[in-house]
């Protein structure tokens, strides 16, 4: 099993007053599958997916990545764990707007000290079809192009988890088709799992299995042929 | 993980480059100060080093009150066969005066013998042995003489009662005695002329040196050692060259102490900027930061990022900070020149130049503190929450109190004294929490102000308030800044108005020394015929102290003394003007004893000394001193103590005697007298004229020569004082920067809303004024309290207050505010609505 969340409680603190955000959680995703978070704004998806990346602790519950208890990890270990398997992207790409698309590319090779990072960098590029964009900073590229910088980022170190926040929501449907076919395809060749998190239907029907959530809790999860 | 902070380090300055020049021009500034001051003070003590034998004048230098005893002639005689060469020089204070009988002036006379100077060059224009030119009645003057009295070269000029023609200027003299204020200009006479001139009479104050070169193989040490072995008296002072000029170096010692903590301020100062700027440069960051942990960066390697960055720029403005020190070096020795007696040149130092660079790295590292301590707290769910505002960090004690630990450190590593650095510490404190609590109530005020009329007003109020806080960043920066100059200028205006003759109602216009008992009538008579009010006569005996409490002052006693307390042994020594009186002078405060009744005085011989002498000699009312009257022993019990305002420009005595100690010993009388400004020079002219002997101090004239000292030192201050305002711009400007894209929004939308542009601009100019408005009462409040501290108990002269400084200086700080303002924000006004709000 790739992830495994049980019970997963999240509360915050918003206005003075506790909101909860999660509210018991149970979720099973396998190795290699490819699945979509679904549901209204405010549902939960992004914290889900944000807590399975480590980014943030639960107020509850268990969540396990490729066996390893994420809610167990101290920061450093968390950035080790975040380095080698998990592969992030973001709605608003979240590139870094003083580094060249290369550059952006290159930080995950850099952090886990890999060899030739920015020729490695420019390699991925070519593989997201923006090998003439390579020294732009993010500024000068369409939300199209900072979208496929950001996937090359996030599978620059093959990582076996992909997690994918509604990376088609700031774009429009024809350059969001492309991003997710290019998504789709990446995931493919790499054998890696893929957790996509959307409100987009067409998005969410072209994952193996559609997890819906609604007021912190999953109300439905089928698998499709 | 460090090569990939150092990648990172290089990429991320792209985005701030604006922030960095910031840290960059605060620590190049506050670094600058520091180099400028300590090169000065280096290049001050090397050229004292390296001129030490030429301003002591030899390898050795007996000094003395009175001709030298039998056991020092013997002793010199030694070392002459030795092989040592000696040179005798008598200095003494005298009247030149124009044979027509017109001018005279107040000169400072010194006749030595054959072989004058052992060190060094005197240097005479024309260039001649001085012996050739004071051979035959000659003098060679300094060319202010000549000024003065509308003389030239060849003229003849009389002194006492010898005549002399006059041979040449004098350039430059080695050994022209160190003091800060010189009386009068120089005249070098031979000896036989100074026997001519008669003023080598009983009472006279002369100054009898003897300059000694030593043969190779012969130490100073040593022979300064053997002869106070060899010399009993202990009125003879002996000195090595390596001891040359204690007060002089003292003096120097202290005062580049003194602008270090000035130079320090701005350091300081600039740490407010750096932190200010480095804090915005990680605000900005925020987005790319949680990103990078996201993507799996390590806390630590992120502030790694941020420590080298900022510490790679801190290193290159501490070199550029370091060029700025030295090349400000020619004017800082320019302001000091008239103080020093030799060619001040200032010496780069390794390790001047280097620990200014740990001092601008340590307190860059300090001030980064608080902002990288927010780059831990940024978190990485950030980029999923964006409208979820982390809580700050990095404000609390746990952050700035090893802040301001370290701080403190520096400023006591830069002080070097546990003292000075603990008081400089304390009052950089207060400062800073009273410049905090007036930013704090300035925007308390500006919540809690009825409504304001005018919309510019209403915006320029609210304003103040803007998040981010930059008021109290620049009310505190701009205030210190202000507190330095007005400090400066409140102190140059309470002395200033000290030694301001004009002021001084109650001073005599003379102090004419050496009134001969018969001369007192006569004179009395001349000074009123010549427009003086009546001269006040103060009978003067001067005297040695022998014996304190029956216990002989001999040389080993005050060789004892020497070890603990420098000035004690002077009180032991020196040569004192005694005199006597049956009621206590006016203004007296007794401090311990009593004064003596009429009856008292007459029978017995009793004494009042003086707080600091008693306190320096040990003794208290029932003590008994033996003084040394031209060989005969006075025995006098002291009854009293007396405190002794020194600045009140009158006569004061250590010691005033009862008539009966002092019944039939030699006296010379102290003539006062005041006579109106434009007939000074004609009393002073009469006086010399019928008394050759009699010396004119004109207190005017000393009094300006100590407001040109005055005036010296306060360039100098105010020089290194300008690097804490340049960084207190830096930080303004930084400060206002930082808040430009939240000012931009605002002011496109008030225009969007109808607003012109000069609603805008006189928005801006409300708040940019009032920020400047509470530097300025802060800052010069603060300088009032500074100031009023300096003059109670470093310079323990009387307070007095003029409020033309603090105006001043809070209407240049609401004006530079202004212009601070405008210039960082002035090109917001020209920015097109419409792109802006489609930015946001």
């Amino acid at each position: 099993m790739m992830i495994r969340v049980r019970d997963l409680v999240m509360r915050l603190e918003s206005g003075g007053r506790p909101v909860t955000i999660l509210d018991g959680v149970s979720l099973d995703v396998a190795a290699g599958e490819v699945v979509a978070v679904t549901g209204p704004s405010g549902s939960g998806k992004s914290t889900l997916l944000g807590l399975i990346a480590g980014l943030d602790t639960p107020s509850g519950g268990s969540i396990a990545v490729d066996g390893v208890d994420v809610t167990a990890l101290g920061e450093a270990e968390l950035a080790r764990f975040r380095r080698r398997t998990i592969g992030f992207v973001f709605q608003s790409y979240h590139l870094i707007p003083t580094l060249t698309a290369a550059e952006n590319v290159a930080v995950p090779l850099e952090l886990a000290s890999a060899a030739e990072p920015l020729p490695t960098a420019a390699r991925l590029l070519g593989e997201v079809g923006l090998a003439e964009r390579a020294h732009h900073y993010p500024a000068q590229l369409s939300g199209g192009e900072q979208q496929r910088v950001a996937i090359a980022r996030a599978v620059a170190l093959s990582p076996p988890l992909l997690l994918a926040d509604e990376p088609t929501g700031n774009l429009d449907s024809t350059t969001g088709g492309a991003i997710v076919d290019l998504l789709l395809a990446l995931n493919r060749e790499r054998g890696s799992t893929l957790l996509l998190v959307t409100h987009d239907a067409a998005l969410a029907g072209r994952a193996a299995r559609a997890v819906a959530l609604r007021d912190g809790r999953v109300v439905n999860g089928h698998h499709r042929a | 993980m460090s090569r990939v902070a150092l990648r990172l380090a290089r990429r991320q300055a792209r985005g701030g480059r604006r922030h960095l020049t910031a840290l960059f021009a605060c620590v190049a500034l506050g670094v600058g100060a520091l180099v400028a001051v300590g090169t000065l003070g280096a290049g001050l003590e090397s050229t004292l080093a390296r001129e030490a034998k030429a301003l002591l004048g030899g390898d050795v230098e007996l000094r003395a009150a009175r001709p030298l005893p039998d056991d020092a002639e013997a002793a010199l005689a030694r070392l002459e066969r030795s092989g040592a060469r000696v040179v005798r020089v008598r200095e003494l204070v005298g009247m030149a005066r124009t044979m027509a009988g017109g001018g005279s002036v107040l000169v400072e006379l010194k006749t030595p013998t054959a072989g004058y100077p052992l060190y060094g060059a005197l240097s005479t224009a024309p260039a001649a042995p001085l012996a050739t030119l004071l051979d035959d009645e000659g003098a060679v003057v300094q060319r202010e003489l000549l000024d003065r009295l509308g003389l030239a070269v060849g003229d003849r000029l009389t002194i006492g009662e010898a005549t002399l023609t006059i041979r040449g200027v004098v350039e430059a003299e080695p050994d022209r005695a160190a003091s800060l204020v010189r009386l009068g200009p120089r005249v070098f006479l031979s000896p036989a002329a100074l026997e001519h001139a008669g003023l080598v009479a009983f009472g006279s104050r002369v100054r009898y040196r003897v300059l000694v070169r030593l043969p190779p193989g012969l130490a100073a040490g040593d022979t300064r050692a053997r002869l106070t072995r060899d010399i009993a008296d202990p009125g003879v002072r002996v000195a090595a060259y390596d001891e040359a000029q204690p007060g002089l170096r003292r003096f120097f010692s202290q005062l580049t102490s003194y602008l270090g903590l000035v130079g320090l301020a701005s350091l300081l100062v600039g740490g407010i900027g750096v932190a200010t700027s480095v804090s915005a440069f990680v605000a900005r960051q925020v987005p790319s930061i949680a990103a990078l942990k996201a993507l799996g960066a390590e806390t630590r390697t992120l502030v790694a990022t941020y420590v080298i960055q900022t510490q790679v720029v801190a290193l290159l403005a501490s070199l550029v900070g370091a060029g700025l020190g030295l090349a400000v070096q020619p004017v800082l020795t320019a302001a000091l020149a008239g103080l020093v007696p030799f060619a001040l040149e200032p010496k780069p130092e390794p390790w001047t130049i280097g620990r200014a660079i740990v001092m601008g790295l340590a307190t860059t590292l300090l001030c980064t503190w608080a902002p990288l301590a927010a780059v831990r707290a940024v978190p990485a769910w950030l980029l999923l929450r964006r409208d979820v505002e982390p809580a700050a960090r990095g404000r609390g004690v746990r952050t700035l109190l090893p802040v301001t630990v370290g701080l403190a450190a520096l400023a006591l590593w830069q002080a070097g004294s546990l003292k000075i650095g603990g008081i400089f510490v304390g009052a950089s404190l207060a400062a800073l929490l009273a410049l905090l609590a007036l930013a704090r109530g300035l925007t308390a005020l500006a919540r809690r102000l009825p409504r304001a009329r005018g919309l510019a007003w209403r915006h320029g109020l609210a304003a103040l308030q803007r998040p981010g806080g930059h008021a109290p960043r620049v009310v505190v920066a701009l205030g210190v800044a202000v507190m330095l100059l007005v400090t400066v200028a409140l102190l140059e205006g309470v002395l200033g108005r000290q030694i301001d003759y004009e002021q001084r109602r109650e001073a005599p216009s003379f102090f004419f020394l050496d009134v001969q008992t018969d001369q007192v009538e006569d004179f009395a008579r001349l000074a009123e015929r010549t427009g003086g009010s009546r001269p006040v006569f103060t009978p003067v005996v001067r005297a040695r102290l022998a014996a304190v409490d029956g216990a002989r002052v001999t040389r080993e006693v005050v060789e004892r003394r020497r070890a603990r307390d420098e000035d004690g042994r002077w009180f032991f020594t020196r040569e004192y003007a005694l005199t006597w009186a049956e009621a206590p002078p006016a203004g007296t405060v007794l401090t311990a004893g009593t004064w003596w009744t009429p009856a008292q005085g007459h029978a017995r011989a009793l004494a009042s000394i003086e707080e600091s002498a008693a306190r320096h000699l040990g003794v208290r009312p029932g003590s008994r001193l033996t003084f040394d009257v031209q060989g005969v022993a006075i025995d006098v019990e002291i009854t009293g103590v007396r405190r002794v305002d020194w600045q009140n420009l009158t006569t004061n005595f250590f010691f005033v005697l009862s008539p009966a100690a002092l019944a039939g010993a030699p006296a010379t009388w102290v003539a006062t007298t005041r006579v109106a400004g434009e007939r000074e020079a004609a009393l002073q002219n009469a006086v010399v004229a019928a008394f050759p002997n009699v010396t004119a101090i004109p207190l005017r004239d000393v009094l300006e020569r100590v407001a040109a000292v005055l005036g010296d030192i306060a360039v100098a201050v105010r020089l290194v004082a300008l690097f804490t305002l340049g960084a207190g711009v830096v930080v303004m400007a930084g400060a206002l920067a930082a808040t430009r894209s939240q000012r931009l929004y605002e002011s496109v939308v008030l225009r969007t809303l109808g607003a012109t542009r000069g609603l805008v601009a006189r928005a801006f100019a409300v708040e940019y004024g009032l920020l400047g408005a509470a530097a300025g009462v802060g800052g010069t409040v603060l300088a009032t309290v500074l100031a009023w501290a300096v003059v109670r108990w470093v310079l323990d002269a009387p307070w007095s207050f003029d409020p033309t400084p603090l105006l001043i200086g809070l209407a240049a700080t609401v004006a530079l505010a202004l212009a601070v303002g405008f210039l960082v924000t002035f090109r917001l006004l020209g920015q097109k609505p419409l792109p802006v709000l489609r930015r946001e």
